[in-house]
């Protein structure tokens, strides 16, 4: 019975470390392991840079009082029950600035009402799932401590959608896997075929499991149907058995789908047969202008790597804590309800690496999800792989972002 | 035509499933027991070779290394989690071979981490067209190594000595013993080839399905309902209801939705076991009491 007690007592000390008065402690959450990693780690990774430069610098100007972040990292695994765990957790910290992360809508979905619960300030990021935000404009919330930041899917679809049509296709196959995400992106595609005046004709509408490796059944009766690309959603490697499927059977037609083609995992299996395959990106890996350029070399020689796993996720988690950083400045407080009210209020532009942000969220209105959403449509492009790297698939959209920089 | 090809691609599948239920089905035949983390070990087989890969083993190498690290692999459930439990007439294997499944599970996901990983192969994955129909070398490869590997195997418990010692263990253990043979070193001969087979099985599908910690996780129920479904003496009985279950599942997601996937294997499986308990291919066995 003593030894439980002394084992319990040095368990205890080991997992509450005396936080310091004088550290801004947010959390990092995502899933660092699993299909899903490529992104959360890429996230993780790129939101520690910024975190690492600003400590660098001595943290943040608090009051007149420089402050470093502290950060605690934790792995949801990309599950639905770990989401709502961590949750938990994170909401019972008293002394919590805000939250970083999620990449999975499940995830988004299980755990962020424990936070809003206690007014914990939220950024999401990367999870674009439509759902997580919808759900407290659904609910009429009126008070919301859930920011994103990220391309929804509203706009990834329309995109999507957009680039269907603009490639003067008639008829499209839709493909979508059985997750929260797959569905919600399968209803947006078809929301967006609508608005967009029905233009496109749906042949096939197909699911997929996670896990699934054998989809010719599906692609034939796109095929069948005379699909002239197939829109997908879903995550890495069961787009890559979609693509891989694609070319055996002969179907030489473009996939077009979620920003999660850019995943490594969907690049790295789908091998050649991945070139050409189209999706909105928020940041493309190629040094266009020196911010981009320093991001990326930074971000290289950090974790030893010539190629960012997810350069939409490291940009964006390295943005959304210079966001962050801005409002604790604004805040002139660690307060994370403090926090929020800035966040909806920033008066000084931020300058990221995706875009420079000014005034990126205002004061939520149940009515427009908008409120708490950062990106737009300007700051989307569509990407598409080549040789095994996501480029500016239209070479207008890269000579924009350079001007936009340089302005 | 295109009902030809949903065929074949399923029928594909099929054939893997078939090979995985193989395993179960040479350790069934010796010693009436299973191992139910033969999925982990054509997970573990297929990321052990991966490893030779990148070592710069070159392919033709890396397959004998990976089959033999499957044997070991084999061997070594045999030893941990089955032996001890058949000499005392129990059923601890059950829990037992389960437990070193996850024991493996675990391993993988800390040796080689979870993600899903390409496997390279020499064999071309560009498509030929035979009478319309679309099929890749790498699912060619597929078909003759799972015939080659239970031909051979077949032929082996046929032909050779061994092998017949073998055939005599499955068919009466304690009359066998009386002639001299050792059960238990059939068995583990037994557990060897089982792990040879699901090596072969991680080394064959490997370039299709990728290779992950949970590659084989889906694959081993559907191998679980053939076997259950071919009967658990049948050799060749798996390689039928292998392919038939491929097709079907293809078909399915063809003809009804590829919601209803899964639907035919489950409903095969009950019928199967309410008609024929024994399976379809399976002897009706004499029990005294």
């Amino acid at each position: 019975m003593k030894k439980i007690w002394v084992v319990l007592l040095m368990t205890g000390m080991l997992i509450s470390p005396a936080w310091g008065a004088d550290t801004i402690k947010i959390a990092i959450t995502g899933p660092f392991t699993g299909g899903s990693a490529p992104m959360g780690a890429s996230m993780r990774d790129g939101a520690m840079l910024a975190v690492t430069e600003i400590n660098a610098a001595g943290g943040v100007d608090v009051n007149g009082h420089k402050m470093p972040f502290e950060v605690i990292e934790r792995d949801d695994e990309a599950k639905n029950e770990r989401g709502a765990l961590i949750g938990q957790e994170l909401a019972s910290m008293k002394d919590l600035s805000g939250v970083i992360g999620s990449v999975n809508t499940g995830v988004v979905l299980a755990g962020d009402k424990y936070l809003q619960e206690k007014g914990i300030t939220k950024i999401i990021t990367p999870a674009a799932g439509s759902a997580s935000m919808t759900q407290w404009s659904k609910a009429g919330v009126k008070d919301l401590s859930i920011f994103r930041f990220a391309a929804d899917d509203a706009i990834q679809s329309a995109m999507v959608v957009e680039e269907a049509m603009r490639r003067g296709y008639t008829k499209v196959g839709l493909l979508f896997d059985s997750t929260n995400y797959g569905v919600s992106g399968r209803d947006d595609l078809m929301n967006q075929i609508k608005t967009q005046g029905n233009k496109l004709q749906v042949v096939a509408t197909e699911k997929f499991n996670i896990g699934d490796k054998d989809m010719t059944a599906q692609l034939l009766r796109a095929k069948a149907g005379g699909a002239q690309a197939i829109l997908i959603w879903g995550i890495g490697p069961e787009m890559a058995a979609v693509s891989n499927g694609m070319a055996k059977i002969g179907m030489k037609v473009p996939l077009i789908g979620g920003w999660t083609l850019c995943m490594s995992n969907y690049i790295d299996n789908a091998g050649k047969n991945g070139d050409g395959t189209l999706m909105p990106q928020t940041f493309i890996e190629d040094p266009i202008t020196p911010k981009a350029k320093a991001f990326i070399e930074a971000y290289h020689n950090a974790y030893h790597v010539t190629r960012i796993p997810s350069p939409v996720s490291a940009a964006q988690g390295y943005d959304a804590v210079y966001i962050f950083a801005a409002a604790v400045k604004q805040a002139k407080s660690t307060d994370t309800h403090k926090i929020k009210a800035a966040l909806e209020d920033l008066q000084e532009p931020v300058k990221g690496v995706i875009a420079t942000w000014n005034h990126p969220y205002s004061k939520w209105n149940p009515a427009d999800e908008q409120t708490h959403e950062a990106f737009r449509r300007a700051q989307v492009v569509m990407g598409v792989i080549k040789d095994g790297r996501v480029e500016f698939a239209n070479e207008s959209d890269r000579k924009q972002f350079i001007e936009n920089a340089a302005k | 035509m295109i009902t030809a090809q949903i065929v074949v691609s399923g029928a594909l599948m099929g054939l893997v499933y078939a090979l995985v239920a193989y395993g179960f089905q040479l350790t069934y035949a010796t010693s009436k027991s299973i191992n139910f983390g033969q999925g982990e070990l054509v997970m573990l087989s297929a990321f052990f070779s991966l490893t030779l890969l990148d070592w710069g083993v070159p392919y033709w190498l890396m397959v004998p290394g990976g089959l033999l690290f499957g044997v070991l692999l084999g061997l070594f459930v045999e030893r941990a989690a089955v032996r001890l439990a058949l000499e005392q007439k129990s059923e601890g294997w059950i829990l037992l071979t389960i437990i070193v499944g996850l024991l493996g599970f675990s391993a993988a996901e800390n040796i080689w981490g979870r993600d899903d990983r390409p496997f390279p192969t020499p064999i071309s994955s560009d498509a030929l067209h035979i009478f319309g129909v679309s099929i890749t070398p790498v699912e060619i490869s597929v078909a003759i190594g799972v015939f080659a590997l239970m031909g051979l195997i077949e032929l082996f418990k046929r032909k050779t000595l061994l092998g017949k010692a073998f055939e005599a263990v499955s068919a009466d253990r304690e009359a066998a013993e009386l002639m001299g043979i050792s059960a238990t070193r059939t068995v583990m001969l037994s557990y060897g080839l089982s792990g040879l087979v699901a090596a072969m099985a991680g080394i064959l599908v490997s370039p299709i399905t990728t290779v992950g910690p949970t590659m084989a996780s889906a694959l081993i129920l559907k191998a679980f309902s053939v076997a259950v479904v071919a009967g658990l003496d049948s050799g060749f009985g798996v390689v039928i209801v292998g392919i038939f279950l491929g097709a079907l599942e293809s078909l399915t997601s063809f003809y009804i939705g590829s919601g209803w996937r899964e639907a035919p294997g489950l409903i095969l499986l009950i019928l199967a076991l309410a008609a024929r308990p024994n399976g379809v291919f399976g002897k009706a066995g004499i029990r005294k009491v």
